[in-house]
């Protein structure tokens, strides 16, 4: 497509590289299929391509974002999934990550929404603020029913105290930094990402994971000082508590590969997955480029690591029917598609997937708050098709789904707690 | 008038337009009778516009010239393996006529065999055409290649339009490979109803049916080779190793409808040369009428007209097309309209005496806002009203 | 850029008061006015050309549409119809002064029909979309354009789209039974219906590919097919497209109809290899691809004779997909190769003309020798069956120079294309990238017989007058 940016626009790098996707982009409109909110809304403005000519205006006029192109962006549920489908190879997400930042830092959200975005980013990525929250929330939830109005304000705050769950578990005993042994013969090591908002959720995920990482000879190391991926604060828009977070991470990793050497940095939530592997675009112009190159090109998700590791079940197999839900960051994010349902397979379930499996079910981080209205739509949509699959449960590779199609009548479990079961660990909580 | 050029039917319809003369518009007059009857004191033929143009059997295309007869072509392309794919019916015998048809006469009536149901109708092989409108304009449409969008179609919208449009004078089709082979499987004594199913279950199947037709006692004793039982007909044309094996699945597959009989390459081709003309009817006194509904709906069509006036009848096209014989009267007329009507589908009175099809609506009257439209196209073709008027309907 | 009708000053004065009068008749959030979100809604596929419209409109119904158009009518709006906007002739360009009547919402299957075999789908719903919602029965609906996953049935109607296997099962024309209008008055129509060729004038037939000129279709009723037992396609590589051009000749002389028989030239080739890692033959100057349908043992039948054709041919390769996967990677890489292209230059124009394929090795020739003269490069991709070529020209839209030399580059590519005894557009349509070259393929006899039909369906030319007609009188008005 045709572009105006000037000499000087194209000096600052990001508008250099926004310049390369939108250069790159025909506008053939084949994203628009399947893009969540075009589906559901039919307005080009809110389809990928509708977007990237918003944001283009936008970042091509220099002036500051308006009203009407934040509505636009932030309906963007960024799953990536016009990614999956653009012929041409334009790189959406940088593109509507750049555009968020510069919406940050040009447009004056109202006085409510700043406040809510901004207990979000205070809150979430830590673990104990989290906690403390939930278990406050916990403790209110029925008060959500009270909350009077059909406002975006209101439906959100309801949103909020439904996400809350109605028991928030206890920490794990394996929760902070340490190196997990391998308890057969060590022939790899790894650090794993421990995540923030997952780990309070449901500690399980990270106990299985290195369950079945140490019962099959892999170390694993959470490595101190790394924390929060970035990616919630990032998709906000804040870029820098989204830097730091990331930055940190690199630090500590970084530090583990020097000294004692690492094989993968392993994520079991494929939302952060995304972002990790992009640390080395996001610091490409910085000190760091070479050191967040390394470890982007070191992150795997669990189900990339144990499809390359012969994960071997030792159960027999339950005779349960799993509807795979496929995370929008791990099949448009990763491009990981295959391994998860090979991985199942092998472990002894009869896999299934839903029809309209591209589409996103509304849950996108922060999303679901933020937008409850499409959320809610996607959210009944997705678990409409998944249940015509008939399935006895539902996994999935990421705590933001599995959160979202919770309290149906399906229970949700993360892969890797089906996978260590059938390799002798535990049955997981809510499993038939 | 039997101009041999272009340049003569454009001076013909000229001098006819500055008199406003109505013409009558006619090729060889095979199909003398269908619809209704012109009034004018002239005749215009293309009958004399004869030749094929061009034939390229890699191209799968062949022009020709509108008077020539259809026979000529069909040879043509027969000797390079080839076939006109929408099997147009030789309908001389239906209507007692003993000239042989021309092509332009069966694209101006868009004229289609059993082989439509699976494989379109004329007016989807008219590739290209070449006509005179009622001011001696000369005007073409569509060319010689397969796959062309450029303007409006108004290929598709002179097929069919029984010369009210434009003069045909050169036509271009897309032919295609004649089969290797045919085979028909017949199905006996099945209800109406029963015979569609089975029908639609075979067009259903991934054996590309080509045709498939019901017919009942009496209307089966027309065919060779099927005798006085009611006959349901499915037809395969392929390369022989196909036919082989989607007789024998189909076979199979049909089996809930009863046993299964064959009809070998040669008997398949006397047969459905008989469904295509209309056979049945051909010695028949009376009217004719073809109805086109929703497949399923057929066997009630047919049911209703049996009732009402004793209708014969026999099912082609999977059952969406319903051919009935009946009295030459107002009051059959008005029951088959109200039967296609009842079932969502049109009616042609496709052969009466001319009073009756003076009288009648041979085909249904349009919508309101349609028929306007209809009137202002009629008049940006023909503005002083000379090609054919009332021949689809009357005052048009 | 080509010249716009002559926006009418009046229309625009009162743009509020009309975008006013379009908000009483919809819902908020289906009317928009304001010039930022408007900015999206300027083109389409084919985004060298541009026009933000007055305003757009996104109905649900027929009934909404009908009051839109009703209401346009009455107050003498242009409209331009709109569905996925994936044109790639520009048939969706809107005008300074039209509002832009946006179908996707209208995105409901409505009927599905096994035994009749037909749906009936609002004109909202994608071409794959109804693939995907019958397949489940073993059943498809045929044409299947590369756009299939986005573009729109009513756009596909509108255009008569074509797709790689109407060789086999012909165009949109050939796969339909009955459309659902609204007229320029804003009347309702129905035409066709379940059943098989209506008596009286092809309606259908004229509204099909009429490209927005005569009504807004709002529901279209398709024929439903069953799919065939399996398929299998086979990448046929050759050292010069002359060869390939013979070779597909002698294919379609033996009597065999593959279900697609798809040609790409070296430049398409690498292209979309780039894209789909389909295991095209990177050395080969010409490649096609040939799929056949039926059971595992037809099929085989099949490929054995066209692989003895190829074999006449001297070919580089000859390589049979063994699965499923294979032959989709390998449909992939076609069906993605517009986008692909997008890979290798900033920008392309997609050409569409059709040529006897007897002419194949002359024409391929001469736009090679045009790409050198014009120093444009070129990849060549098209349906070989039925010779519907799909010159890639590739140029740089932020240089005003190479826009202008594309522009007349592929003009030069279609006047051969109509030289040589083919057509100006096989499926994509005149729309406005190739209106001002009717000329070139029809006398001004014929052009006026044809606006006069669009007359006769729309006196006052609000309907997509910008499209196929060259201006003659419009732009003064």
């Amino acid at each position: 497509m045709q572009t105006t940016f000037s000499e000087a626009q194209l000096r600052d790098p990001d508008t250099a590289e926004s310049n390369k996707q939108l250069r790159t982009c025909v506008h053939c409109g084949f994203c628009t299929a399947t893009c969540p909110t075009f589906v559901l809304l039919g307005d080009e403005l809110d389809s990928p391509r509708g977007r990237i000519y918003l944001i283009k205006d936008m970042l091509e006029s220099g002036r500051p974002a308006t009203e009407e192109v934040v509505r636009h962006v932030d309906r963007c549920l960024s799953c990536l999934s016009c990614m999956s489908t653009c012929p041409s190879g334009v790189n959406y997400m940088h593109l509507v990550d750049h555009a968020r930042h510069y919406i940050e830092d040009t447009y004056q959200r109202p006085w409510h929404e700043r406040l809510l975005r901004n207990a979000l980013a205070l809150i979430l990525p830590h673990p104990n603020r989290l906690r403390a929250t939930l278990m406050a929330a916990s403790a209110t939830r029925p008060l959500a029913g009270l909350i009077p109005g059909d406002g975006m304000f209101q439906k959100r705050l309801r949103a909020l105290f439904k996400l809350a769950p109605r028991t928030i578990p206890a920490p794990s005993p394996l929760e902070g930094p340490r190196t997990h042994t391998a308890t057969t013969e060590k022939k790899a090591r790894v650090a794993l990402l421990a995540g923030c908002a997952q780990q309070v959720l449901d500690p399980a995920i990270n106990e299985a994971t290195i369950r079945l990482l140490t019962r099959m000879g892999t170390e694993v190391v959470v490595a101190k000082g790394a924390g929060c991926c970035g990616a919630l604060t990032h998709h906000m828009g804040h870029h820098d508590p989204a830097m730091a977070s990331a930055a940190a991470n690199i630090e500590a990793w970084h530090q583990e590969l020097e000294t004692q050497g690492l094989d993968a940095i392993i994520i079991n939530t494929s939302g952060c997955g995304t972002t990790v592997k992009d640390y080395g675009h996001m610091f490409r112009t910085t000190p760091f480029a070479e050191k967040a190159r390394k470890i982007s090109a070191l992150a795997m998700d669990i189900t990339e690591y144990l499809a390359k590791s012969n994960y071997t079940p030792t159960r027999e197999p339950p005779g349960l029917t799993v509807a795979y839900h496929s995370a929008c960051s791990l099949q448009h994010g990763q491009k990981i598609t295959a391994q998860p349902k090979q991985l199942l397979q092998k472990a002894g379930f009869k896999v299934v997937e839903p029809i309209e499996p591209h589409l996103c079910c509304g849950s996108a981080g922060t999303y679901n708050i933020l937008q409850p209205d499409i959320s809610t739509r996607l959210r009944a949509r997705k678990l409409e098709n998944l249940k015509a699959t008939k399935p006895d449960l539902i996994a999935a590779g990421n705590i933001g789904c599995l959160t979202q199609l919770a309290g149906d009548t399906l229970p949700t479990i993360h892969t890797i707690q089906l996978l260590d079961w059938m390799a002798g660990g535990p049955k997981p909580a809510g499993a038939p | 008038m039997t101009p041999t050029t272009e340049q003569g039917v454009i001076e013909a319809i000229q001098a006819a337009h500055d008199a406003s003369e109505p013409l009558a518009i006619a090729g060889r007059n095979s199909k003398q009778g269908l619809l209704r009857p012109v009034q004018a004191a002239r005749t215009l033929s293309t009958a004399g516009l004869t030749g094929i143009t061009l034939y390229s059997p890699s191209e799968l295309i062949i022009s020709a010239r509108a008077g020539t007869t259809l026979a000529e072509i069909e040879a043509e392309v027969a000797a390079r393996g080839q076939h006109l794919v929408a099997e147009p019916p030789d309908f001389t015998a239906l209507f007692g006529q003993v000239q042989p048809q021309t092509i332009g006469g069966i694209v101006a009536s868009n004229l289609s065999g059993p082989r439509r149901i699976a494989w379109g109708a004329m007016r989807d092989h008219v590739m290209g055409v070449r006509a005179v409108n009622g001011t001696g304009e000369s005007i073409r449409s569509g060319g010689r290649v397969l796959k062309n969008v450029t303007g409006l179609d108004l290929c598709k919208l002179l097929t069919g339009s029984h010369g009210t449009l434009a003069v045909l004078t050169e036509i271009t089709l897309k032919v295609a490979p004649a089969p290797e082979q045919r085979a028909t499987l017949v199905l006996r004594n099945l209800a109406p109803e029963q015979a569609v199913a089975a029908l639609s279950a075979a067009l259903g199947s991934p054996y590309a049916v080509s045709g498939a037709t019901h017919l009942p006692a009496a209307q089966a004793s027309f065919i060779p080779g099927l005798g006085p039982t009611p006959a349901t007909l499915i037809r395969l044309e392929d390369f022989a190793p196909s036919i082989a094996y989607r007789s024998e699945r189909l076979r199979t597959d049909l089996a809930p409808f009863g046993p299964v009989e064959i009809l070998d390459d040669a008997q398949s081709r006397l047969a459905w040369t008989a469904i295509r003309d209309c056979a049945p009817f051909a010695g028949m006194q009376g009217a004719i009428w073809r109805v086109s509904v929703r497949p399923s709906r057929g066997p009630q069509v047919a049911a209703t007209l049996e009732q009402a006036f004793g209708a014969a009848w026999f099912l082609d096209w999977g059952g969406g097309l319903v051919w009935i014989a009946g009295p030459a009267t107002t009051e059959a007329h008005n029951a088959v309209a109200a039967a296609a009507q009842a079932h969502g589908g049109t009616h042609t009175l496709f052969r009466a005496p001319e009073t009756l099809l003076a009288a009648v609506a041979v085909i249904p009257p349009e919508p309101a806002a349609l028929a306007t439209i209809a009137a202002r196209v009629k008049a940006a073709f023909d503005p002083r009203g000379i090609l054919n008027p009332g021949r689809m309907r009357a005052g048009e | 850029m080509l010249p716009q009708p002559a926006p009418k000053p009046d229309i625009l004065a009162r743009r509020d008061e009309i975008v006013a009068g379009l908000r009483a008749l919809l819902p908020d959030d289906a009317v928009i006015g304001d010039a930022l979100r408007l900015k999206p809604y300027e083109t389409d596929g084919l985004s060298a050309y541009r026009e933000v419209p007055l305003a757009v409109a996104l109905p649900s119904t027929t009934e909404q549409v009908a009051a839109i158009m009703e209401f346009c009518h009455r107050e003498g709006v242009r409209v331009v119809p709109r569905g996925a906007g994936t044109s790639l002739s520009g048939g969706a360009l809107p005008m300074a002064d039209s509002v832009v009547l946006g179908l996707m919402r209208m995105n409901r299957i409505t009927e599905i029909d096994y035994a009749d075999r037909l749906a009936v789908v609002q004109a909202g719903v994608t071409n794959i979309g109804i693939t995907q919602a019958v397949a489940g029965q073993g059943f498809f609906y045929a044409p299947d354009p590369s756009s299939q996953l986005a573009c729109m049935i009513g756009g596909n109607v509108n255009m008569n789209s074509g797709g790689a296997h109407c060789l086999r099962y012909g165009v949109t024309a050939n796969n339909l039974l009955g459309l659902k209008l609204v007229t320029v008055e804003g009347e309702i129509l129905e035409i066709g219906g379940a059943h098989l060729d209506s008596a009286g004038y092809d309606w259908l037939g004229l509204l099909t590919g009429s490209e927005g000129q005569l009504a807004i279709v709002t529901e279209v009723t398709v024929r439903i097919l069953r799919a065939a037992e399996g398929a299998r396609a086979m990448l046929a590589a050759f050292r010069s497209n002359e060869v390939a051009g013979a070779c597909v000749d002698s294919i379609i002389g033996s009597g065999i109809i593959p279900v697609a028989l798809e040609f790409m030239d070296r430049p398409a080739i690498h292209a979309c290899e780039a894209f789909a890692n389909a295991g095209y033959p990177l050395d080969a100057e010409a490649m096609l691809i040939i799929e056949v349908e039926g059971s595992t043992e037809e099929q085989d039948f099949l490929l054995d004779r066209l692989k003895a054709i190829c074999a006449q041919h001297d070919p580089i390769s000859l390589k049979v997909s063994t699965s499923a996967e294979e032959s989709l990677a390998i449909w992939k890489g076609r069906k993605g190769a517009f986008g692909a292209v997008g890979r290798i230059s900033p920008d392309y124009m997609c050409m569409d003309g059709t040529i006897p394929t007897s002419q194949l090795p002359h024409v391929l020739r001469r736009i090679g020798e045009m790409s050198a003269d014009y120093n444009l490069q070129v990849a060549n991709i098209f349906h070989a069956g039925d010779g519907n070529l799909h010159p890639l020209i590739m140029f740089d839209a932020n240089d005003p120079s190479s826009f202008a030399k594309a522009e007349k580059f592929g003009a030069d590519i279609l006047t051969l294309c109509v030289e040589v005894g083919g057509c100006l557009t096989g499926e994509h349509g005149v729309g406005v990238e190739k209106r001002d070259l009717m000329n070139v393929q029809f006398t001004e006899i014929e052009l006026d017989q044809q606006r006069r039909i669009k007359s006769a369906f729309d006196p006052g030319w609000l309907l997509n007058a910008n499209k196929v007609f060259p201006l003659k009188g419009l732009a003064a008005e």
